[in-house]
C-alpha cells in the first residue's frame, strides 16, 4: 500500500515540475533577449505575475480546501510582502538617483542633506520629507526580506492566535479575516501611514543596480524566479499534505471537535497552518510587485482576497493542482477581457463591453461552476476522466 | 485498588435547567461500569463534563489517584495527580481518557487504516507530528486491532462506506490505537443487529482486562450481557447503583422506565 502511495506522489510532483519546466524554457525561448521576440516583454510580466497568483492560491488551497479556514485575508499577506520589498525598491533607487543629481555639486551631501532629499522625493507627493521609522530598514535589501517574512508572519500569528484560542470557526472567522483586511487597507490609504498613502509605491520595476540589464532580461529574471518559487512550494505542500501532518490537518477540517478528542491541539495546527500560508502569500506578493511595477492600498482590498477564493473554487479546492488551474485560468482571462483586447459584442441598441462585463461573466462562471461540480474544474474533470473503482 | 476517577458534587445548568445535580460518581483501574438512565437524564452532559467539553459550575472532577508515603506523618496520603477541570479537550484526552461518541464518529473521507493511524498515541507536537512516519511495530498493532475490531479486510476502505456497525467498530478501534487508561463509551450498541451486539460485548469485556470503561447504554439486554455495575440517573442525579439485578427490582426504577 505505502509503495503504490509513493510511485503516485512521486509521478504527481514530477509531472508537475517537468511541465513547469518546459513551459518557462519554451516562454524563454520565444522571449526579446533569448530568443525571436514572438512573445512581448509586458506578456512575459503578466505570465510571471500569473505564477506568482498561482503560488497564492496554493496557500488559499492550503488554509481553505486542506484546513477549512476560510481566509478572506490572505490578499493583504501578499500585498505587504510587496510592500515590504517596495520599500527597498524605492528607497535605493532614489538614493541611487540623489546622488547621481549630486555629483555636479561642489561640496558632497552631508548625511542630512542626503536623507531630505531622499524624503522629499519619497514623501513629497504626501507633503513631507522626513522618512519614517518603518522605513529605518529600507536601505538593506537583506533586511526587508527578512521583514517579508517576518511582518505578515508575527500578524498572522498574533490574529490566528486571538481567533483561533477564542474557538472562532467557520463564517464568523471569515469576517474576522475581512475586517483585519479592510482595517489594514484603509490604514494604509492614509496619506500620515508612512507608505505614501493612496499613491503607494511606484517604480518598483527598476531594480537597484541591475538596471542596466534592461526589463526585457530583468522579466525573464522574475518569470523564472516565479517558478522556482512555484515549484518548491508545490512540493513543500504536496508532500506536507501526503504525510500524517496533513491527515490531521484535513481531519480538523472535517471534524474539529473528534481531532480535539484525539489529544490534538487543533488550535496550534491552525496557527501552523495559517502563519505557514500568510508567509508565502506574502513571498509571492515580494515576487509579484516588482513584476507589476506599482503597489497602492486598493491592491489590498477585501475583494482581492475575495477573488483568491472564487479562483480556487473554480479551480477545485482541495487538490493542489486545481488551485493553480483556477488562478492561472481565470486571472489571465480577466486581463485579457478588462484589457480591451476581448472583442465588445454589439446588440443593436446596447454593447456589451468586456471591460464592464466581465465581472457579470466570471460572476455566472462561478455560480454555474459550482453548482453543477461542488469541486470546481477539477472535479469535473475528475468525474469525467477517473472511474470510482 | 487505586480509583482512576472520582467526580465529586458536579453541578451544571442551561438556562435554568439543572442537567447534572451534584453528582458523585468513581472508577476504579480496570473496572467495568455501566451507566443507564432515560433521555434527558443527564448521561451525555456527564461525559462532556468528563472529557472537558463542558465546565461544570461547581464540583470536582479529579484523576488519577496515588497513594504517597508522607515522612513528617508516618501514613500515606492520598493524592491526585490531576485536576480535569483545569485542562482542555486535547490536554484531558492526552492524559489517557478516550470517548466513544453515541453516533459514530470516525474521519468519514478517510481510510479505516488512516482513522487508525491519526488516533495512534504519539507524541501530538505539531513539529513532531510533521516527521512522524509509520514503522513496522506500529504497522503490526494496527493489523492486530484491525483484527480485534474485525475490520481486517476493509483497511484500505474509505470510512463512509462502512455499516453502522462497522463504524461502531472503528471508533472503538482508533480508542484502542489511542491507548486510554479510560474509556467512555456512548451508546455502543445502538443501531447494531443482535449478532454485532454479542461481538461488542465481547469486544467491551476484553477491554476492560487493562483499562477502565465507562459504557452509557439505553438497552437494559445489553447492559445485562455486560454483567457489570450498573448507575442509574435520573434527572441529573444518581438513583439507583448495583448489580442489574438489584436496580431492575427498584421500585423508583421501574417507574422511571416504565411510566414513561
Amino acid at each position: 500500500m505505502t509503495n503504490s502511495i509513493n510511485d503516485l506522489l512521486a509521478r504527481h510532483t514530477l509531472i508537475f515540475t517537468i511541465v513547469v519546466v518546459i513551459f518557462s524554457l519554451f516562454i524563454t525561448f520565444f522571449s526579446e533577449p533569448y530568443g525571436n521576440g514572438l512573445i512581448s516583454t509586458s506578456f512575459v510580466k503578466t505570465l510571471g505575475k500569473t505564477v506568482c497568483l498561482c503560488i497564492i492560491a496554493l496557500a488559499m488551497d492550503v488554509v481553505w480546501g486542506y484546513c477549512g479556514i476560510l481566509s478572506l485575508g490572505h490578499f493583504a499577506f501578499f500585498g505587504l510582502g510587496g510592500y515590504m520589498i517596495g520599500m527597498w525598491l524605492m528607497y535605493e533607487r532614489t538614493a541611487i538617483i540623489v546622488q547621481e543629481a549630486a555629483t555636479n555639486e561642489l561640496l558632497p551631501l552631508t548625511e542630512t542633506e542626503l536623507s531630505n532629499a531622499i524624503g522629499n522625493q519619497i514623501f513629497g507627493v504626501v507633503g513631507g520629507y522626513d522618512i519614517p521609522s518603518i522605513w529605518m530598514f529600507a536601505d538593506s535589501l537583506s533586511l526587508q526580506l527578512i521583514l517579508v517574512i517576518a511582518v505578515p508572519g508575527i500578524l498572522a500569528f498574533i490574529f490566528g492566535w486571538l481567533a483561533f484560542r477564542s474557538r472562532v470557526t467557520g463564517v464568523y472567522l471569515s469576517i474576522l479575516t475581512q475586517a483585519l483586511t479592510l482595517a489594514l487597507s484603509l490604514y494604509l490609504f492614509q496619506n500620515d501611514s508612512g507608505l505614501r498613502g493612496n499613491n503607494g509605491l511606484s517604480g518598483l520595476q527598476n531594480i537597484p543596480g541591475i538596471e542596466y540589464l534592461g526589463q526585457e532580461v530583468i522579466s525573464i529574471g522574475f518569470f523564472w524566479a516565479s517558478c522556482i518559487f512555484l515549484i518548491s512550494i508545490f512540493l513543500l505542500f504536496h508532500s506536507l499534505m501526503k504525510s500524517k501532518f496533513g491527515l490531521v490537518i484535513t481531519s480538523i477540517r472535517d471534524n474539529e471537535t473528534r481531532v480535539r478528542f484525539l489529544g490534538y491541539n487543533v488550535e496550534i495546527f491552525k496557527l501552523f497552518i495559517f502563519v505557514l500560508t500568510a508567509i508565502v502569500s506574502s513571498i509571492a506578493g515580494a515576487l509579484y510587485y516588482p513584476q507589476a511595477g506599482i503597489i497602492n492600498p486598493a491592491e489590498l482590498a477585501p475583494i482581492a482576497s475575495i477573488y483568491l477564493a472564487v479562483w480556487v473554487a473554480i479551480g477545485g479546492r482541495g487538490k493542489l493542482y486545481g488551485a493553480i488551474i483556477g488562478a492561472a485560468f481565470v486571472s489571465l482571462f480577466s486581463s485579457w477581457f478588462t484589457g480591451g483586447q476581448a472583442p465588445d459584442i454589439p446588440l443593436g441598441i446596447f454593447t456589451i463591453e468586456w471591460v464592464n462585463w466581465w465581472t457579470v461573466l466570471l460572476g455566472f462562471g462561478f455560480v454555474i461552476i459550482t453548482i453543477f461540480s461542488e469541486n470546481g474544474i477539477i472535479g469535473f474533470l475528475r468525474n469525467i476522466f477517473v472511474k470510482e473503482k | 485498588m487505586n480509583t482512576l476517577l472520582k467526580v465529586e458534587e458536579i453541578s451544571v445548568s442551561f438556562d435554568g435547567f439543572k442537567a447534572i445535580n451534584s453528582l458523585s460518581y468513581s472508577i476504579g483501574k480496570n473496572e467495568l461500569k455501566a451507566i443507564i438512565g432515560p433521555n434527558g437524564a443527564g448521561k451525555t452532559t456527564f461525559m462532556d463534563i468528563i472529557t472537558g467539553q463542558t465546565k461544570p459550575d461547581e464540583g470536582k472532577v479529579l484523576f488519577g489517584e496515588r497513594s504517597v508515603w508522607l515522612e513528617s506523618d508516618q501514613k500515606y496520603q492520598v493524592v491526585w495527580d490531576e485536576n480535569l477541570l483545569m485542562k482542555s479537550e486535547s490536554q484531558i484526552a492526552l492524559l489517557g481518557i478516550g470517548r466513544k461518541f453515541q453516533r459514530p464518529t470516525v474521519f468519514e473521507l478517510k481510510t479505516v487504516f488512516e482513522n487508525l493511524f491519526i488516533s495512534m498515541k504519539k507524541n501530538r507536537n505539531p513539529f513532531s507530528v510533521l516527521f512522524q512516519k509509520l514503522n513496522r511495530d506500529e504497522i503490526n498493532l494496527i493489523q492486530k486491532i484491525l483484527g480485534e475490531i474485525s475490520l481486517k479486510n476493509e483497511q484500505d476502505r474509505i470510512a463512509g462506506e462502512l455499516s453502522h456497525g462497522q463504524k461502531q467498530w472503528l471508533e472503538i478501534g482508533m480508542l484502542l490505537t489511542q491507548e486510554p487508561k479510560l474509556l467512555l463509551i456512548d451508546e455502543p450498541a445502538a443501531g447494531m443487529t443482535s449478532n454485532e451486539r454479542r461481538q461488542t460485548v465481547e469486544i467491551l469485556k476484553k477491554l476492560s482486562v487493562d483499562k477502565s470503561v465507562i459504557v452509557v447504554e439505553h438497552d437494559m439486554e445489553f447492559i445485562k450481557d455486560l454483567n457489570c455495575e450498573v448507575t442509574v440517573l435520573h434527572e441529573g442525579s444518581i438513583l439507583s447503583e448495583g448489580s442489574i439485578e438489584h436496580v431492575s427490582s427498584n421500585n423508583e426504577v421501574i417507574e422511571v422506565y416504565l411510566g414513561r
